[in-house]
């Protein structure tokens, strides 16, 4: 039934993040609304952009790979605005999210040291053992007190607390209990043998060891967090890629760009709806924009 | 004292939100840090309360009357909101901005790291309704409570009443945000509450007809029905043509014919009309730099050709399309290579970035900044110029528009290494810069006592940065130069160069930066910029 649970609640974690990510890749091209720097431009050491050349379009765009992959490690590892802009927020939020990454890796260790297992890879069983071992001990560590600590924080500043919904800190108690269940199945399983086993048995779809009251606990709660997840703004690390990438780096200028025939059917096929007076709702964006007086007189087409 | 304001006060208080004191406003640099060397805050006039929204600040930014007037009204005003709220979500009627206003809205982790951005928020001693997150928090309330139906979910989400009172200070909020993005610098998810507070004023203006008369009746509106903001048509234009070259011949003793409507050339300039009535100095450095540097160039006289505002880009999707498209219309047909937009910087951006993407096929003429062509100009040495002309201290403001959304921040900063020895720059700058505080319409909002909130409390970090940069120099006898390569921002500088007495307590002034290369040029006997 367990094991149910788990496939149940991975397929939906996956399929939901799908659909979120179909989901904003299909909505419409949206004007331009860039921020410097954009770190794939050359010039984003001083926040520079292309326009800063004379005749910017008849030349080739340079972009740097590497300018836009070294920004988005220094987020996604160390949280750098965080760090730059609210220190002492980060004291508590780098540790939480370092818990999360560790013990993200902690499952891929453990997956590898199940294939171990199941493979015969003596080799490795060992290193393998060990690291699964500090990883996933520091990642407990780590998230429990953390997740607690940012619970305490939300609670007790006026600041965060005023602007917090139910949801702000259910999400956070949730993660705290999903994290303390598993701390408590950890003294039952203090080297995660069990932890591989159940493991090698969810890849060899066969029957799982039996485990602890708190294991089964604690799967079944971080089952429910896994079906739960995708559905809340916790899917913030898939969604910041279309806030960087799409919008706030996103510098694509109309000239020698594929989308301009998008962009027509937008203009064309796209109702204004709006209902102020200078707005006429029944027309299309390109009929609304045409008109270049309120009288509707103009000389423009498109 | 800062007052402890929760968001579902907006619905519920019956007075008004918060009040500004001198004594919660940052502190000011020497000599602004003795008492008495500002003005003190005035009251909102009582009768105002009848029409206008004086219940969030008592400051006053639109400038109609539209408050309900009954139970009918009221309920009306309600209806209207949630249709406009509706469209706002809609792919058809925002398809311009839906991607970012939703990711925007759904994922605040209300961590409040951007509040620290936000120099109105630190200005004005914290209030909490200048908070980035503030207005944010509030429509995403309304809009999780109007698509949930308003069932028990919105408990869990976070609730804030739907009713007059919140529709009426959440409008007038909208309207103390600069709009300068600084806060979505800082957001760790890539949030933009700045982006929220457009899209609020965009519902007010789209859905209501409701935005301050600046903006609006006498901005757009008025750009598209006469030609210009200004007022100032095709026919005053060309007189006022006439008089620059006849300023220009009298300050320098050049001979220049400006060049208006000449069909095939390389460049159609278009400055900010706001030029030519407050600034005609700035207009006519341009012509002799261009002149001077042999340039293809022409001006146009056509309506709204002649100006290079969009004011759409601070409040109005529909406004920001048509102004775009008349712009590039009339580009098409003097048939020349590219739009450069002269110094200013909103009109940077719009036609620029912001409505690229609503210029497609014919219309998709290539636009630039001046900046880059007059750094050319400086650098390929087309003029003879002398800094020791430009011999006193100079320090640069970085227009939000030009520099953190367009990404042009070294042209300009070459001009003045080259051309101004004693030039130093303001802490932060460049795409960290802070908004002059004219920024998204506050430096042409001057109606009821809104200056007054500009001068206080959005401009105040500015002029904080200002003084700071002269603190070596600080007395009256030296006279230093503020370079804003922006009409707005020139504007928002001015005006506190006057609220606060800083060119007879500092021996400040501001300006242009052509008006500086010209100064610097070595054939112009008379000193082109006056302040001394």
């Amino acid at each position: 039934m367990l094991n149910f649970l788990i496939y149940i609640a991975v397929a939906i974690f996956v399929l939901v993040l799908l659909a979120k990510f179909v989901k904003y890749s299909t909505m419409p091209i949206h004007l331009r609304w860039e921020i410097y720097p954009v770190p794939h431009d050359p010039g984003h050491e001083h926040g520079g952009s292309y326009y800063e050349g004379v005749s910017w379009w008849a030349k080739p765009r340079l972009k740097t790979l590497a300018g836009e992959l070294k920004e988005m490690l220094m987020e996604m590892l160390f949280i750098k605005r965080v760090f730059t802009y609210k220190r002492p927020l980060w004291w508590l939020t780098y540790p939480f999210h370092t818990g999360i990454y560790l013990i993200l890796v902690w499952f891929v260790l453990l997956f590898i040291s199940a294939l171990i297992d199941i493979f015969a890879i003596g080799i490795l069983k060992m290193p393998v053992y060990y690291l699964t071992l500090v990883v996933g001990s520091i990642a407990i560590i780590l998230l429990l007190i953390f997740s607690l600590a940012l619970f305490i924080r939300r609670v007790s500043d006026w600041e965060l607390r005023s602007y917090s919904s139910f949801l702000d800190y259910f999400n956070l108690i949730f993660i705290f209990a999903v994290v303390l269940t598993g701390a408590l199945a950890w003294q039952k399983d203090f080297d995660f043998t069990i932890a591989k086993d159940y493991m090698k048995a969810l890849i060899t779809f066969s029957s799982p060891p039996t485990v602890s009251l708190e294991t089964q606990i604690h799967i079944a709660l971080l089952s429910l967090l896994l079906i739960y997840l995708p559905f809340t703004k916790m899917t913030h690390f898939l969604t910041k890629w279309f806030t960087y990438h799409k919008i706030l780096w996103e510098d694509e200028p109309v000239i020698g760009s594929e989308m301009e025939e998008k962009l027509k059917k937008y203009l064309t096929g796209f109702k204004v709806k709006w209902s102020a007076p200078h707005v006429d709702p029944n027309l299309n964006w390109a009929e609304e924009a045409s008109r270049c007086d309120l009288a509707g007189k103009c000389e423009v087409k498109l | 004292m800062r007052e402890r304001i929760a968001i579902q006060d907006i619905a519920k208080k019956e007075e008004q939100l918060v009040k500004i004191t001198l004594e919660d406003l940052i502190k000011l640099p020497p000599p602004y840090d003795k008492p008495g060397m500002e003005p003190n805050v005035t009251e909102p006039k009582p009768e105002w309360n009848q029409n206008y929204v004086t219940e969030l600040d008592g400051y006053v930014a639109i400038d109609i009357p539209w408050k309900p007037k009954n139970k009918e009204e009221e309920e009306a005003m309600v209806q209207k909101f949630i249709n406009g709220l509706k469209k706002l979500m809609d792919k058809e009627a925002n398809w311009t901005f839906l991607q970012p206003l939703l990711l925007s809205l759904e994922y605040c982790a209300r961590c409040q790291t951007c509040s620290d951005a936000c120099h109105v928020y630190i200005s004005s001693g914290r209030k909490e309704i200048y908070r980035p997150t503030y207005r944010a928090e509030i429509l995403r309330r309304l809009i999780k409570k109007i698509s949930s139906g308003g069932n028990f979910k919105t408990k869990f989400l976070g609730d804030v009443d739907l009713n007059a009172k919140t529709i009426l200070r959440l409008a007038e909020c909208a309207y103390r945000c600069n709009i300068c993005r600084r806060c979505a610098q800082y957001c760790p998810l890539g949030l933009d509450n700045g982006l929220i507070t457009r899209e609020i004023r965009k519902l007010f203006a789209q859905e209501f007809g409701v935005a301050p008369q600046a903006l609006h009746a006498q901005g757009t509106v008025k750009h598209l029905t006469t030609g210009s903001s200004t007022g100032l048509t095709p026919d005053g234009l060309k007189d006022m043509i006439e008089f620059f070259e006849e300023e220009i011949k009298e300050k320098t003793g050049k001979n220049i014919k400006i060049p208006v409507d000449e069909k095939g050339s390389d460049i159609l300039l278009i400055h900010n009309a706001g030029e030519f009535l407050s600034w005609p100095e700035n207009v006519e450095a341009f012509a002799i730099i261009f002149e001077e540097a042999g340039l293809d160039w022409t001006l146009s006289s056509e309506m709204v050709g002649y100006d290079a505002v969009n004011y759409g880009v601070w409040y109005d999707d529909v406004q920001l399309s048509r102004i775009a498209l008349k712009h590039a219309e009339i580009a098409r047909k003097l048939d020349v290579n590219r739009i450069v937009v002269g110094e200013c910087g909103h009109a940077h951006k719009a036609i620029t970035v912001v409505a690229d993407r609503v210029l497609v096929g014919e219309y998709q003429i290539p636009r630039e900044s001046c900046l880059p062509i007059l750094w050319d100009i400086v650098r390929t040495k087309k003029l003879n110029l002398d800094p020791n002309k430009n011999d006193f201290p100079v320090t640069l403001h970085d227009p939000c528009n030009v520099v953190r959304l367009m990404g042009i921040v070294e042209p300009q900063r070459k001009i003045l290494k080259e051309i101004c020895p004693k030039f130093r720059e303001m802490k932060p700058n460049g795409v960290y810069n802070y908004c002059c505080g004219g920024g998204s319409g506050f430096a042409i909002m001057t109606s009821m006592n809104f200056p007054e909130f500009r001068n206080k409390v959005s401009s105040r970090m500015k002029f904080k940065q200002i003084l700071d940069a002269f603190q070596d120099n600080i007395s009256p006898e030296v006279k230093k130069y503020v370079c804003a390569p922006c009409s707005n921002c020139k504007g928002a500088i001015r005006d506190i160069l006057s609220h606060y007495n800083a060119t007879a307590n500092c021996g400040i002034h501001y300006g242009g930066l052509v008006e500086l290369i010209v100064n610097a040029m070595v054939d112009i006997e008379q000193p082109y910029i006056e302040m001394f």
